[in-house]
């Protein structure tokens, strides 16, 4: 089962990057693929006596009139004169495939991961507790991120809450909300989700590509980064390894997270949103598929990085909301960058306390 | 209870599309979609067949698996249905069915899907019996008033049967152990056999 949807999924990966720039021709429909195959099939005459194909007075030309093997037709496009999409397949069977993974493996696996992530990040904040500053706060404020740079993190995060408590809705409410909020409830919230959902995605997009072109200059890998993401950052000791303005697993989460993860849901999620594109059914159940496992992760992920920037860390939360970290935040979590903006080689300026409330304090 | 089912008998689909319009009529379908379709199988060559497609209410539906809030329901009849209050145009239901049966009329802009649409074997929906709303939501409650599909009494050859599954079975049982298949149902033998008025070797030798 898993096997055909692996080797379809390099196809539709490379189709669909190379349709898109194409997607505004394809606007117009397609006609149907109704070319005949041109073939005969082989179809041996099943349960026919030899007396009666060549009855007295028969004008039957052998194999003329053998009706098709009905195994062998009902995946290939055949002929059909009603419009629409795909209306000359007869059956179509990797709905079934795609019915055992959504309904099976994903929701199932994809759901206990999410629950797994959430009990592990709680188990971690109870015996780690928040991570606060190890000095005293110098009152010296860095800038840490700019207003262009918040304004793209908050777009970006906006956008990701949406989706992801959107697709929630859409992918597990059955299970989750539908038994408490009724039927006609549970539809009107769903039908609420899947238009938000359709509209907030292209928009999600555009914020990530967006935020790529902003972060990227701080978030190429260095060997540096190798050693933190070898020792976890420290998190799981005391120590922490020096980062340059970008930790390892902050980088991780913009190459793993907002690239790769994003690229993928951003192509399944357009293949999804437009079916004006006139794509066929194996297309949609396979972006489908690659939306559903590519969103669990990406909600496992940011769920990590919520944390982080929230309640995991002293100081996190306000070098995005106000744009400012003290110097001492600078110094422990970040020393590389500390030390490069002290020595003037960065865009980043040092302001005096006065500037801001002083960070770090909740 | 019954247990309603189709069976559309290739041999005797001549592709006259009789069994679509009487659909889009009874109901009144929306412009776009059509409930039930023709699919003929090697068109123009050698044991070209005709098969009528629709909404076959499965046993074990797929729509219904997958429908992520749940609207489908099944009848007295195992006649499978859905309720389009519910329904939010997801398309799940057209990715998991076999048949291509759930469609759904275009919505609004960048093809955004309706409320699906589907062949109710002419049962209406969960809207009060022969109701203006069951009308226009999901067409003619034929069942209720006794009658089969529209498509299957329209049938000129008697094709498609519908009705209670061993029942039809049994027809079409009937038909296929009568008539045999393949070459057997070709040529004047097949036609004329036994016939005073026509020689039985008129077309020997070809």
């Amino acid at each position: 089962m898993l096997h055909t949807y692996a080797r379809r999924f390099a196809a539709l990966i490379l189709g669909a990057a190379l349709a898109l720039p194409f997607a505004a021709a394809a606007q117009s429909p397609a006609p149907p693929t109704t070319a005949p195959t041109g073939k005969v099939p082989d179809n041996p005459a099943r349960g026919m006596q030899a007396e009666h194909s060549s009855a007295t007075g028969s004008t039957a030309i052998p194999g003329w009139n053998n009706p098709p093997d009905w195994a062998s037709v009902s995946e290939r496009p055949q002929y059909a004169s009603i419009p629409g999409r795909e209306t000359n397949r007869l059956v179509q069977g990797a709905g079934r495939e795609w019915r055992e993974l959504h309904n099976g493996l994903i929701t199932q696996a994809g759901g206990w991961l999410v629950v797994i992530v959430l009990a592990a990040i709680t188990v971690f904040y109870l015996i780690k507790g928040t991570i606060k500053l190890k000095g005293a706060p110098t009152g010296r404020l860095i800038e840490r991120f700019n207003a262009v740079e918040r304004a793209a993190h908050w777009t970006m995060a906006i956008c990701f809450v949406v989706l992801a408590l959107t697709g929630i809705v859409m992918f597990f409410g059955k299970y989750i909300v539908l038994p408490w909020l009724g039927y006609a409830g549970f539809s009107w919230l769903t039908i609420v989700s899947k238009n938000l959902h359709n509209f907030v995605g292209p928009l999600f997009i555009f914020a990530i590509v967006v935020g790529f072109l902003i972060f990227v200059k701080d978030n190429f890998l260095h060997a540096i980064d190798w050693r933190w993401m070898a020792k976890f950052g420290g998190m799981f000791s005391s120590e922490e390894v020096p980062s340059g303005r970008f930790n390892g697993l902050e980088k991780l989460w913009f190459w793993g997270g907002l690239v790769l993860l994003g690229i993928a849901m951003a192509v399944t999620g357009l293949i999804l949103d437009f079916p004006n594109w006139n794509q066929a059914r194996d297309a949609m159940q396979l972006a489908n598929v690659v939306h559903d496992i590519a969103a669990v992760l990406f909600i496992c992920a940011g769920l990590g990085h919520i944390y982080m920037g929230t309640i995991g860390m002293q100081g996190a939360y306000r070098a995005m909301r106000d744009g400012y970290v003290d110097e001492e935040w600078a110094k422990e979590h970040h020393v590389l960058w500390y030390e490069e903006v002290k020595a003037g080689k960065r865009p980043e300026k040092i302001v005096g306390a006065q500037a801001q409330p002083a960070p770090g304090d909740d | 209870m019954a247990r309603m089912k189709f069976i559309c008998d290739a041999e005797r689909c001549i592709e006259c599309n009789g069994c679509t319009t009487a659909c889009k009529s009874e109901h009144e379908v929306p412009w776009g979609v059509n409930r039930r379709r023709l699919v003929t199988v090697n068109d123009g060559l050698p044991g070209e067949r005709s098969i009528s497609v629709a909404c076959m209410h499965c046993t074990d539906a797929p729509c219904m698996a997958v429908c992520p809030v749940d609207c489908f329901y099944r009848t007295e009849e195992q006649i499978v249905l859905h309720d389009k209050d519910l329904c939010i145009g997801c398309g799940y239901c057209y990715y998991a069915c076999p048949f291509g049966a759930p469609q759904f009329p275009q919505a609004g802009a960048f093809g955004l899907r309706g409320k699906m649409d589907k062949c109710t074997y002419c049962a209406g929906g969960p809207e009060e019996n022969f109701s203006a709303e069951e009308f226009r939501k999901y067409g003619r409650n034929r069942i209720a008033e006794g009658k089969l599909p529209a498509c299957a009494e329209m049938c000129s050859t008697k094709a498609l049967l519908a009705g209670d599954a061993p029942v039809i079975a049994k027809i079409y049982k009937t038909r296929v152990a009568t008539r045999g298949k393949g070459e057997q149902l070709w040529g004047w033998a097949m036609a004329y056999k036994g016939s005073d008025k026509v020689s039985d070797n008129l077309g020997a030798g070809a």
